[in-house]
């Protein structure tokens, strides 16, 4: 089984080169009203060496608007004890000679488990992207703030042995903010594009920083009518 | 909106806690709870215990870290009683000892802290002191002796037992610090110290919390440095570990240009199973100390003060040394 893991996390990074930080990177300027349905599959730095996958729905809307669904793992021996799940929309809001404005919306689902606790989380993420988009490439920059809103803490007795008084339960108020911000770009052929984006993170109060500062993705996407 | 009806359906059916409460995540400390064993010395409450006989000769217990505390230690406490006065105490912003903003840290402050805490337990002029530090315990212990040319006599140590210190010149440390916090980037324990940082964020000021993460992200040690079991540990100091880590880098200290002097023997210990220490770290980092005895403590890591194989197999060596210095 871990070598299974390996191999696939393995595979997906070198077959699909990707890295895909915090939600689908698109070219919105290769995009057609007639394809409905995008696949994209990314791996990178996000937290930790992650891989993941995600699906939108190509709305039928006069703001081009996208609906999605998105699950990403980090790497490691123990399957599905880490993970993120994320739900939510991105909407072109403004369209001008190629330079786009991108919003997205999303929240999120996500767990975290080590010898000491289980963490799960209810949280959001708000990101925009500016920047040029032609059919053929595109480079942007964008900003983003994921927060964990509300999170569950359930302790293990290894914990317990050390801090006996610990209490388990639901936690506020939010129990983590982080701000990302960089670059992003990408080429696109037929139904596809392949995308990259790289960035710095930092926590809310603008001083700390996450043990891994900065994000790396590279991303493959496939459209469908 | 259904995220947001599901997230307060499951928060309404329980009482909230808040993440930055004392005591809800990590334990109280010694200022916030009076009922811990304490010391105030030097401007500060410290978390400190002492046992065997208030006269006899001291041997003070200096923790790892840095941000660590003394309770992975605790089986020094023989020494009591082999008729040693044994004192362990949580340094500044660490384990249970009062918690302060990054910015008054110093080495100098350590030194004041520990020579306070010498003064606080020591009977007469004449009471020997002997110190035992653990990895940077050791390396603070061999940093305040750096200093002991400067001092009146009276604060003199009589000899020092250093297990590992990572180094006493701060390009030997960051060296050590590569060789024994190796990741592999695909590996559980990679993910277990760094996924947690989008669940908890804290502020400078908010020890607590940042003290809990501190701890998940210390929990996932690496292999190479040979432990046999997790350390037990009553609180991680966060911020204490990055001060000194900060200092680290930006002073670039060098602890041993007043070694030479320190002409009672050493005993310096390393462990069979680190990996990232060795004999010719252990001789590299001793080499400062004209008289010393090296000693290797089979079938343990770093932890070698900890678990039964190590201790059994140091504590003799240790108390041996003690003796012939009493």
């Amino acid at each position: 089984m871990k070598k299974n893991k390996s191999v696939f996390l393995i595979a997906v990074v070198f077959l699909f080169s990707i890295t895909a930080v915090h939600a689908q990177t698109l070219n919105w300027g290769s995009l057609q009203k007639e394809q409905k349905h995008v696949v994209n599959m990314y791996a990178g730095f996000d937290y930790a060496v992650v891989c993941g996958i995600g699906y939108s729905y190509h709305l039928k809307s006069k703001l081009p608007m996208l609906l999605n669904v998105d699950f990403s793992e980090p790497a490691g021996e123990n399957g599905f004890d880490d993970l993120k799940t994320k739900i939510g929309a991105k909407a072109e809001v403004f369209n001008y000679k190629n330079i786009k404005l991108i919003a997205s919306a999303h929240g999120i689902y996500r767990r975290y488990q080590n010898p000491l606790v289980r963490l799960q989380n209810f949280g959001s993420e708000f990101a925009v992207a500016t920047g040029y988009y032609k059919p053929r490439w595109f480079a942007a920059a964008e900003v983003g703030f994921d927060k964990a809103i509300v999170s569950h803490f359930k302790h293990s007795s290894i914990y317990k042995t050390d801090y006996p008084a610990e209490k388990d339960g639901w936690y506020e108020p939010a129990t983590g903010g982080n701000f990302s911000y960089g670059v992003q770009g990408g080429f696109s052929f037929k139904r596809s594009d392949i995308t990259l984006k790289a960035g710095k993170v930092l926590a809310e109060d603008f001083k700390s920083k996450p043990t891994l500062p900065f994000y790396l993705q590279l991303g493959y996407n496939v459209r469908f009518r | 909106m259904a995220m947001a009806v599901s997230v307060l359906f499951f928060t309404a059916c329980e009482k909230q806690l808040r993440i930055n409460d004392e005591g809800n995540l990590v334990a109280k400390t010694v200022d916030q709870d009076i009922s811990l064993p304490s010391i105030s010395v030097n401007n500060a409450k410290f978390h400190a215990e002492a046992f065997g006989p208030i006269d006899s000769p001291m041997i003070v217990v200096l923790h790892g870290g840095p941000g660590a505390d003394y309770r992975y230690l605790l089986r020094s406490k023989a020494f009591a009683t082999q008729g040693y006065r044994v004192v362990f105490y949580d340094q500044r912003g660490a384990g249970l000892s009062q918690r302060f903003p990054k910015s008054i840290y110093t080495m100098q402050l350590a030194y004041n802290d520990l020579r306070a805490v010498i003064s606080h337990y020591r009977t007469s002029p004449t009471q020997k002191v002997f110190l035992l530090g653990h990895s940077w315990g050791a390396m603070l212990a061999a940093a305040y002796m750096n200093t002991l040319p400067n001092f009146p006599s009276q604060t003199q140590i009589q000899g020092a037992v250093l297990c590992e210190p990572g180094g006493l010149i701060w390009k030997d440390v960051e060296d050590y610090i590569k060789r024994s916090r190796k990741f592999k980037y695909f590996s559980e324990t990679f993910s277990d110290a760094v996924y947690a940082d989008q669940f908890i964020t804290g502020k400078q000021d908010q020890h607590a919390i940042l003290d809990y993460k501190f701890n998940l992200l210390t929990s996932a040690e690496s292999s190479v440095i040979g432990n046999e079991g997790r350390l037990p540990s009553w609180r991680s100091g966060a911020v204490t570990f990055d001060a000194y880590l900060e200092i680290g880098d930006r002073e670039k200290p060098n602890w041993t240009r007043n070694l030479e002097h320190f002409t009672t023997k050493i005993l310096f210990i390393y462990s069979a199973n680190n990996k990232a220490y060795g004999l010719s770290h252990a001789q590299k980092v001793s080499s400062v100390f004209p008289n010393k005895q090296l000693f290797k403590t089979e079938n343990a890591g770093h932890d070698m003060l900890s678990f039964d194989a190590g201790w059994n197999n140091t504590y003799p060596t240790m108390l041996a040394y003690f003796n012939s210095l009493r």
